[in-house]
């Protein structure tokens, strides 16, 4: 067997194969001109179709039931008037939060000081084992790597790899990536959510065994995080259960975005994170 | 030369379908493997050797697209492609079963080496692995008979025929 050539050469492929894998496993600055060139080939044919689907989906709605659009029609409109008031409501707590933040000289954090830059997804994984999608903004656009990428129905992940018009999103279901969080209800419990490969699924950490921490709970961006800002809707703690040792609590949790009917997200190109002694992203 | 041609379109092509149109069609959030369905029937009618090579560049190109972890699909693939090859002569390639039963090994082969591949590296893994591998498994024998027709036909006389040059 020693003297096959196709033993030695199988050999080599597999040792080459385990060195890139390694060297490839953490987050890298730039593409190889390899990867470039195949993202260059794949990005206008995803483009065209997800083109084509948008066409084909404004087809879709001329044979739509127009008694169930009217329906719908007149249940947004009941919607948007209950949001209206509610909008009021928060003018008012807005402008009561700013007064006291300038009394107390807190630093403004909120979401609405920053710009964002909206994204199509033209395509997804090839495979089931990691969870990420291409969108059509790239370096072109002012798309860097490591920017937040958010839904307005909370954190989608962030920007992996960048090339001229479109960039890889890492989504935080993929079982590399870990978000510091706290909970919305109590403000404690200061842990990780890290993902499961599962689309539905999100599994918190490390949670002392005294914590608060109950079903229906939203779990929401800590801000400690050198990645994401602060109070960014995360999910909702589904199921708790105690750890084997006993002392920990582990905590399921329903991401508060549908990654599988996901069309369209926000990069937020402005974000500056905080400096922080402690790495707590786990990618 | 136009064998070679649609070798190398079929896992460009599978991609593409994985990357975009399949999400559309996901069985709980998972989409078939046509790249490791082509591995499979190419190794099964080429063998070993082949299946190997053939398992290993598509699985690199599928690296090279998801740009993490690069050399994991292309081990999975070149070995799926080495062991399902070493079938090749000693089963029934006539029998549509053969070429579904043999994807249904191929995704079992490739999820496993995958997931110790995973594991080997630092990554953590849940139990939805095993449901999501299911999954997939019934998914891609769903469409492993339409396409071992195609690739059977396409062989003995279609696209993929020998004609003389190997």
């Amino acid at each position: 067997m020693l003297g096959n050539k196709w033993f030695w050469l199988s050999f080599l492929v597999v040792i080459a194969a385990l060195i890139t894998m390694s060297q490839t496993s953490l987050p890298r600055e730039d593409m190889t001109i390899l990867e470039k060139a195949v993202h260059s080939v794949y990005t206008p044919l995803q483009n065209g179709v997800n083109n084509v689907r948008g066409h084909w989906g404004n087809l879709g709605y001329l044979f739509s039931d127009k008694r169930a659009l009217q329906s719908r029609i007149q249940e947004l409109e009941q919607r948007n008037a209950r949001m209206s008031i509610d909008n009021q409501a928060l003018r008012e707590y807005e402008a009561q939060a700013k007064r006291l933040q300038e009394m107390l000289e807190f630093k403004e954090d909120n979401l609405d000081i920053y710009d964002l830059q909206a994204a199509e997804i033209i395509a997804r994984s090839p495979n089931n084992w990691s969870k990420s999608m291409l969108i059509n903004v790239g370096a072109n656009d002012g798309i860097k790597q490591g920017m937040p990428v958010i839904h307005p129905d909370g954190l989608v992940g962030r920007i992996s790899k960048v090339s001229s018009n479109s960039a890889q999103v890492s989504l935080i279901t993929d079982r590399e990536m870990a978000v510091g969080v706290i909970l919305e209800r109590s403000r404690e419990t200061n842990g990780i959510v890290e993902g499961t490969g599962s689309s539905v699924l999100l599994r918190m950490n490390n949670i002392p065994y005294y914590s608060s921490i109950e079903e229906d709970d939203r779990v929401i961006t800590s801000g400690l995080s050198a990645n994401y800002p602060k109070g960014i809707d995360v999910g909702i703690v589904s199921k708790v259960n105690r750890e084997p040792s006993g002392l920990l609590l582990s905590a399921e949790v329903k991401p508060a975005v549908d990654f599988d009917r996901l069309e369209e997200v926000l990069v937020i190109t402005n974000y500056h994170p905080p400096e922080v002694d402690v790495d707590e992203e786990g990618e | 030369m136009m064998r070679y041609i649609v070798l190398a379109l079929l896992p460009f092509l599978s991609i593409f379908l994985q990357s975009t149109i399949f999400h559309h069609f996901s069985i709980k959030g998972s989409i078939p493997d046509l790249v490791l369905i082509f591995v499979v029937f190419f190794a099964l009618f080429s063998g070993a050797r082949r299946g190997t090579v053939y398992g290993l560049l598509c699985g690199l190109l599928e690296d090279l697209y998801m740009g993490h972890f690069i050399g994991m699909n292309m081990l999975a693939k070149g070995l799926t492609g080495y062991i399902l090859g070493k079938a090749q002569g000693t089963v029934f390639k006539e029998n549509l079963w053969v070429g579904i039963l043999s994807v249904a090994a191929g995704t079992i082969i490739n999820s496993l080496t995958m997931a110790f591949l995973l594991l080997a590296n630092g990554s953590g893994m849940e139990w939805e692995v095993a449901f999501t591998t299911l999954y997939q498994c019934l998914y891609n024998l769903l469409l492993a008979g339409p396409i071992y027709l195609w690739y059977y036909y396409s062989i003995y006389d279609g696209l993929l025929r020998t004609t003389g040059e190997n």
